[in-house]
């Protein structure tokens, strides 16, 4: 084997030292030893040469050959293939353990890339990885290893995006107000920035007294407890975040805190009016948000008033939604407004308090409205008054298509308007009255509407008490616009 | 395909469907589009059709399984609906739940708000019981009395206290039980939660188990009209195969049956061959028997034929050597001769080339020469010239000098005869002494054309046209060419003569006439500057500058010329009103006529020149303007010739100068002094030295008294200077006194 081993190699191994021997190193903090490795590994690489083991093995040999002065070994079992790795490889290792120090992946060759990819930490800062590393691989495996398997599509089918993401929320949700140093999330941000799209937040915390510093964060239940009543300091102020965060799209918020059980306690519900300020200025920032949510928050009419100002002047907004709140008339009217002088497209003010009144003013906007496709009014109190008023600005409107109004306080009389509107509206696909009493007279009349209605697809009557067998003749129709829908398409 | 061009064709037929032909190019190209795809369509149709004819078990089959498949879909959408309906059956009951409760709830907090309220009015109002009570209580003064309002107080406040504990017992036993519901709620929504989440995975489970079932079936569908399909394609596979199998063992046979009738048919071919062969055998061995008869027969001949050829050939030989020798004789002789025919050519070229070099050379002489006499003539011409003018200057001084002479001798003459001879003395009248130059013989002078034109034009304007004024004008004419030369008029004298024969009979208003036409038709041969420059002028003067320049192109230099043209142009009027009755007689001769013409001219010329002068002047209406041209144009053919070749150079006049009359002139000169005077003047002379000696002699004597008396003054003078000189004084007797005493 030794004699017939090929010489050229290393004439060729020394060449490259001679010719590269003070190779520049390229940052300041990197070893000796990664230095000269790296120079090795550029060698190899630029001259395609595979350190073979057996090349390696010849000095071995040449050490034991002086040793015992023979010529030829013809045996040795201590020989392994499989002992010494390629010299490559090697590096690539080094790489990879001094990947925090010194990132290299863009220079490699894209085998190597791959393979260094492949063997990155997933425990990486992410002040490191998020700008450098483009590959979903890498990305899907820490977000694998952090947040367990979640549905990548929400995120855009972006590994990354998901990751950050979610690395964002989580540092927002456990975000402790005058105790956790705002800097932990500022400082991060430039490595969010490019990439976040949504800020899904289902928890912020109140501010903590100092009594209940002691307490850790994981046991957040116990927060509330002995919490004074008055609460100078509001929450997270977004403020300092969002308008750093350029391309950011979407924004979901719960002020409240999630999972607290038995240890209810209001204050930990609390959407005070400095939130609601510090809120509506930092939205006022974020010129690309296209969808707001702002759930179980507590917003009243004058929380509502002062955002609905912001987003009259926003650009890109729409998606509306502030469900389960207490948002009462005058919030409404402040929400007609907005629908008429903005391009939203969803709205949905699920869980309010909304009146008969307020109904009105989003009846009398969604009449003129030419956006608006999606309204949710569901379990809200606007009452006949408020139906008839829907539905009569559904008469005019020719752009809404899915309506819910369910558990409403409707009866007949609305029953009779809806009939009419099923008759003449064409674009309405969608249409949920639940939980309303509209008795078996309004429960003929619907079906009478139905009977010349042929783009309904959904029709929600359950509890409605309108007889079987209205429900039967309208589940029957329901059923043909159904097929007659999915044979046009075709 | 068809759904998809179908809203394109309905949107086409709209408006007007596009044609080909139409402009914009839009239009044509959706009308192509159109054409394809209408094509497109009714190929599909057709294919279409076929398959309809061809295969419809299979059309029956695929909507079997289209069948099935739209049957598991309905199914799969029922059961989803049903799966969801049922999921949110709950939310639906919990909305329903919260609805309720928030009715009750706001019915509850009416109610207690009522309460609450009726409540705070009756306390109130048994507080200011109570407060009323306190007044009376303080107006009692027994102490009795006094405690027991106070007690009866203290009850009233004790009751009214209980009945607020009361609502606050009331109020905090709501608040538990709300907080038990609460707590009861929230047991709830898991349980619904749970609830939702059993059936969300039963659902899944259904619908997971449901959509497999519906897979298999559908499968087992497709399967089963795979195999169908493939068991109907395997029997009509089978059934062609037959079919072609069959149809193979047919054409065995036949092929067979067609192998051995051909082996058949070759047999009988074979044997007729045979027979055949043989019999052309037998014929062709006859024929060539007596074609070998034959070839013996042409040998003999052969033989004989070859043996007098052989003596015919030796015979020939001879003769060809015989002619080889004179052949090579000829040869030498021929190039004998070419040798001498070379030689003398080669004379020939040189005496070529001799004969150009002469001639060459005597050419080059001759311009030489040519030259030579060229130079020899200016050189004469210059000498001419300058002998003329030495000849002239010569002429002149001495005219001079002996002018000077004659006057000298002419004044003498005066003097003599006046001072000396007391005589009136008449000077002799001498026309020679006004002139000056050599004198120029008058009858070669000519009149020059100018004046002529002039003269006849002022003439005309003058004239009435009557005889008398034709002769003044001609006197006139004669006056004014004559003024230059007055004293030369005997030497003139046959100058009229001449200018009378030259200028017969045409008379000065005819003359004007042609003149004028002339003046009018003949503008282009004056140069267009002239003409620009004459248009300032007077019209008059115009058409005399016009008429010698005119003159100047045609080449009419002197008054004989003029009138030769005037005549000229009459007779061609003349001429040409014969011509045109010649040619009224007889049109067919009109060119010979016109060849004629001009070689007829002179005679004519001559014949008719006894037409008399006044018969043209006033019968004849003069040419035709546009006839002018013509008549120029032959008359300049006619006189321009011979013009040309008298050559006239100015200098000739002095060489042909005649010196007959110089010697009369100098002798005229010679004598001015008469003979008879002369005698008189000797005469006179030798008188005259007499008395000049006489006068010498008085002279003389004159001179000597002169010098006499001189003396006397000198000595007078001396003897005054003696007299009154101071030594005198110094005498005792001064002379003075002597010569006093001497006069005395």
């Amino acid at each position: 084997m030794l004699a017939t081993l090929p010489s050229p190699p290393s004439r060729l191994y020394f060449l490259p030292l001679l010719l590269y021997p003070e190779k520049p190193e390229t940052t300041g903090t990197m070893g000796a030893s990664t230095a000269s490795l790296l120079s090795l590994y550029f060698m190899s690489s630029s001259f395609y040469f595979k350190m073979s083991p057996s090349f390696l093995l010849v000095n071995s040999q040449k050490e034991t050959y002086k040793r015992k002065m023979r010529r030829i070994i013809a045996e040795d079992p201590d020989w392994s293939l499989a002992i010494v790795p390629y010299l490559r490889i090697i590096c690539l290792q080094h790489i990879i353990d001094n990947f925090e120090r010194n990132p290299i992946v863009d220079e490699l060759p894209p085998t190597d890339k791959v393979k260094v990819l492949e063997k990155l930490s997933t425990k990486l800062p992410i002040s490191v990885t998020a700008n450098l590393i483009s590959d979903e691989g890498y990305w899907r495996r820490c977000s694998v290893e952090r947040w367990g398997r979640r549905d990548v599509s929400y995120y855009g089918n972006s590994w990354r995006r998901m990751f950050l993401e979610c690395h964002l929320e989580s540092a927002i949700e456990l975000f402790i107000p005058n105790t956790t140093d705002p800097n932990v999330i500022l400082d991060m941000v430039p490595f969010y920035k490019n990439y976040v799209k949504k800020i899904s937040v289902s928890q912020l915390l109140p501010p903590v007294k100092s009594s209940e510093n002691r307490q850790k964060e994981d046991t957040l239940l116990a927060v509330g407890d002995g919490a004074s009543e008055e609460l100078s300091v509001g929450h997270f102020d977004f403020g300092m975040l969002l308008d750093k965060m350029t391309e950011l799209e979407e924004l979901h918020l719960v002020y409240g805190v999630r999972g607290c059980r038995m240890n209810f306690e209001w204050s930990l519900f609390e959407f005070t009016d400095q939130d609601c300020h510090s809120l509506a200025k930092a939205l006022k920032s974020c010129k690309h948000l296209k969808v707001f949510r702002l759930h179980q928050s507590k917003v009243n009419d004058e929380n509502v008033q002062t955002l609905c100002s912001i987003f009259l002047e926003h650009p890109s907004l729409r998606e509306l939604d502030f469900s389960h709140n207490i948002i009462g008339d005058r919030g409404a009217r402040a929400i007609g407004k907005l629908m008429s002088n903005s391009k939203l497209e969803v709205l949905s003010l699920y869980d309010n308090k909304i009146k008969g009144h307020g109904a009105q003013a989003i009846a009398y906007a969604l009449s003129r409205n030419e956006n608006l496709t999606t309204l949710n009014l569901r379990l809200n109190r606007i009452g006949d008054e408020g139906g008839q008023c829907v539905a009569n600005a559904l008469l005019k409107n020719s752009t809404l298509i899915n309506l819910h109004l369910g558990s409403n306080e409707l009866t007949e009389p609305t029953a009779n308007f809806l009939s009419r509107v099923l008759m003449q509206n064409k674009s309405l696909k969608s249409i949920n009255i639940s939980c309303n009493r509209l008795g078996p007279d309004g429960g003929k009349q619907l079906q009478e509407g139905m009977a010349h209605n042929s783009s309904l697809v959904e029709f929600d009557l359950r509890l409605t008490e309108v007889g079987q067998e209205s429900e039967y003749f309208i589940s029957q129709i329901l059923q043909r616009n159904k097929e007659t829908a999915h044979r046009t398409p075709l | 395909m068809s759904r998809s061009n179908s809203p394109l064709e309905n949107g086409v037929e709209e408006n007007a469907p596009p044609s080909l032909e139409s402009e914009i190019q839009e239009e044509r190209i959706a009308a192509r589009r159109l054409r394809i795809a209408a094509r497109v369509q009714a190929r599909k149709r057709e294919t279409e059709e076929q398959n309809d004819t061809h295969h419809p078990v299979v059309t029956k089959e695929l909507s079997r399984s289209q069948k099935q498949r739209e049957q598991s879909r309905r199914r799969l959408n029922k059961l989803q609906s049903d799966g969801t309906e049922l999921v949110t059956n709950i939310q639906v009951a919990v909305d329903a739940r919260e609805s309720q409760r928030r009715t009750e709830e706001a019915e509850a907090k009416r109610q207690r708000t009522e309460k609450l309220e009726n409540e705070a009015k009756t306390s109130l109002e048994k507080f200011e019981d109570i407060r009323k009570k306190w007044a009376s209580a303080k107006a009692k003064e027994i102490p009795q009395d006094l405690s027991d309002a106070l007690n009866m107080q203290q009850r009233h406040c004790a009751q009214l206290i209980e009945e607020k504990n009361k609502i606050i017992n009331e109020l905090q036993q709501e608040l538990k039980v709300q907080d038990d519901r609460y707590v009861k709620d929230l047991k709830r929504q898991a349980e619904d939660v749970d609830l939702m989440i059993e059936r969300m995975e039963e659902q899944i489970k259904n619908l997971m188990k449901c959509y497999r079932e519906e897979l298999t079936q559908i499968e087992k569908a497709f399967e089963l009209e795979r195999r169908e399909l493939l068991h109907s394609n395997y029997k009509k596979w089978e059934q062609t195969m037959e079919h072609r199998r069959e149809k193979e063992m047919e054409y065995l046979t036949m092929r067979m049956k067609q192998v051995e009738d051909q082996a058949q048919q070759l047999q009988q071919l074979r044997v007729q061959d045979a027979e055949e062969y043989n019999m052309i055998k037998i014929k062709l061995e006859t024929d060539v028997q007596i074609l070998e008869q034959q070839l013996q027969h042409m040998k003999a001949t052969f033989q004989l034929n070859q043996e007098k050829l052989e003596y015919n050939f030796q015979v020939l030989k001879k003769r060809d050597e015989e002619n080889t020798i004179t052949k090579s004789q000829q040869k030498r002789r021929i190039t004998r001769l070419q040798d001498v025919l070379n030689n003398l050519r080669i004379k020939l070229q040189k005496q070529e080339k001799q004969f150009k070099e002469e001639s060459h050379s005597l050419s080059e002489d001759c311009k030489r020469i040519m030259k030579q006499y060229q130079d020899m003539q200016k050189k004469m011409m210059y000498f001419a010239s300058i002998d003329a003018k030495r000849f002239h200057e010569m002429w002149i001084m001495n005219e001079e000098e002996i002018k000077g002479l004659v006057k000298k001798a002419l004044d003498a003459n005066l003097i003599i005869h006046e001072q000396q001879l007391g005589m009136t003395y008449v000077r002799p009248n001498l026309p020679f002494m006004r002139s000056t130059g050599p004198i120029i013989p008058q009858h070669t002078k000519k009149k020059l054309t100018e004046e002529l034109a002039k003269q006849f034009l002022t003439a005309g304007q003058k004239i009435t046209g009557d005889e008398e004024g034709v002769e003044e004008s001609m006197s006139a004419g004669a006056q004014g060419e004559s003024h230059q030369s007055r004293e030369q008029g005997q030497l003139e004298a046959t100058y009229p003569e001449n200018a009378d024969n030259l200028l017969p009979q045409i008379s000065p208003k005819t003359m004007k006439k042609l003149l004028e036409i002339m003046c009018d038709e003949c503008d282009f041969l004056v140069e267009s500057k002239l003409l620009k420059l004459f248009s300032t002028l007077e019209k008059h003067e115009q058409s005399l500058m016009k008429l010698d320049s005119i003159f100047m192109a045609l080449g009419v230099e002197n008054e004989a010329d003029v009138y030769k043209l005037a005549d000229f142009l009459i007779k061609y009027r003349e001429q040409q009103i014969a011509e045109n009755k010649r040619e009224d007689e007889e049109d067919g001769k009109i060119n010979k006529a016109k060849s004629q013409s001009h070689v007829s001219i002179c005679s004519e010329e001559a014949a008719e020149g006894s037409l008399s002068m006044s018969e043209r002047s006033t019968t004849t209406d003069l040419i035709h303007p546009n006839d002018v041209l013509k008549a120029l144009k032959a008359y300049t053919e006619h006189y321009c010739k011979p013009r040309d070749k008298h050559p006239l150079p100015s200098f000739i006049n002095y060489e042909e100068r005649n010196d007959s009359e110089d010697a009369a002139f100098w002798e005229a000169m010679a004598n001015v002094i008469p003979e008879s005077t002369q005698r008189v003047w000797s005469a006179l002379e030798t008188e005259l030295e007499k008395y000049y000696k006489i006068l010498t002699e008085r002279s003389d004597l004159i001179t000597e008294t002169e010098g006499l008396k001189q003396q006397n003054t000198e000595l007078r003078m001396l003897l005054h200077q003696y007299i009154n000189s101071r030594v005198n004084a110094e005498l005792e007797i001064p002379p003075t006194q002597v010569m006093q005493i001497d006069q005395r």
